[in-house]
């Protein structure tokens, strides 16, 4: 965690630029948040028309209006500010690097509670509550 | 009821390998959570190659995120996701590192924010 996916047209976005997005979500998301960088996982998911997306809440599909879509998954306890915070930093970015019009391009961050998760072996700790052996993971590869 | 998503990166599980981790998930799951908490199921998704990143490379990390029956206590909750990690690192040869592992109360509505 955290984990933003992408939700694009199919042939939208080359290499060069989903790698440059995906960075630029790591720089927001490590900016605004303790997580090591090597714990943001981006995807760039394509869809076509009629396509639908799984989705864990809901009916168990995505539900977007838009033709680019950002579905994140975060730690709860974050302040609700903090995750709008992040969210925007996503799209502006996403735009900007993407040169998608933003009216083109919605999305959500949902969360779960960090004790829901193991990563790297070990139970996620809860937001403000990283121990320090935590950042060895941000030189981690893969 | 147990539903579990494992999503991986093109390449790095073999097709010929899901049916034994199915089975691996599937003994773990009612073996700690019990029969009476199913049915069982569980899908494949994979992320094309270099559609995948982790702290803006390509990844090679495969996720399993599953919904469980509200109520688990954290313990069987931990209990479940470091037994499913061991048994996905034996069959796979990944390392730790490469791999998530999510338990989620089946009823959880996400606190989700949207930007429309």
């Amino acid at each position: 965690m955290p984990l933003y996916r992408c939700i694009i047209p199919k042939d939208s976005l080359d290499y060069d630029q989903r790698q440059e997005i995906a960075e630029a979500f790591t720089n927001v998301h490590c900016g605004i948040s303790a997580a090591p960088r090597s714990f943001v996982h981006v995807w760039f998911i394509e869809s076509g028309d009629g396509d639908r997306v799984k989705d864990s809440h809901g009916d168990g599909f995505l539900d977007y209006k838009t033709d680019y879509y950002i579905a994140g998954g975060n730690r709860a306890g974050r302040p609700p500010e903090v995750r709008q915070e992040i969210l925007v930093g996503l799209i502006e970015k996403f735009c900007e690097i993407s040169g998608v019009d933003s009216k083109d391009v919605s999305g959500h961050i949902s969360e779960g509670p960090a004790s829901w998760t193991m990563e790297a072996g070990h139970v996620l700790p809860e937001p403000g509550e990283e121990p320090a052996e935590w950042y060895e993971h941000a030189t981690i590869p893969g | 009821m147990i539903d579990f998503l494992c999503t991986v990166q093109e390449g790095c599980i073999p097709e010929n390998m899901r049916e034994e981790l199915e089975s691996a998930i599937e003994k773990t799951s009612i073996s700690i959570l019990g029969s009476a908490k199913g049915p069982f199921s569980i899908s494949w998704s994979e992320i094309p190659r270099d559609f995948g990143f982790r702290g803006g490379k390509p990844t090679t990390t495969s996720h399993v995120r599953g919904q469980i029956p509200d109520g688990c206590d954290s313990e069987t909750r931990e209990r479940l996701m470091k037994e499913i990690g061991e048994r996905w690192y034996d069959i796979t040869g990944q390392t730790e590192d490469e791999l998530i592992v999510a338990a989620r109360d089946e009823g959880w509505k996400g606190n989700t924010i949207t930007i429309s």
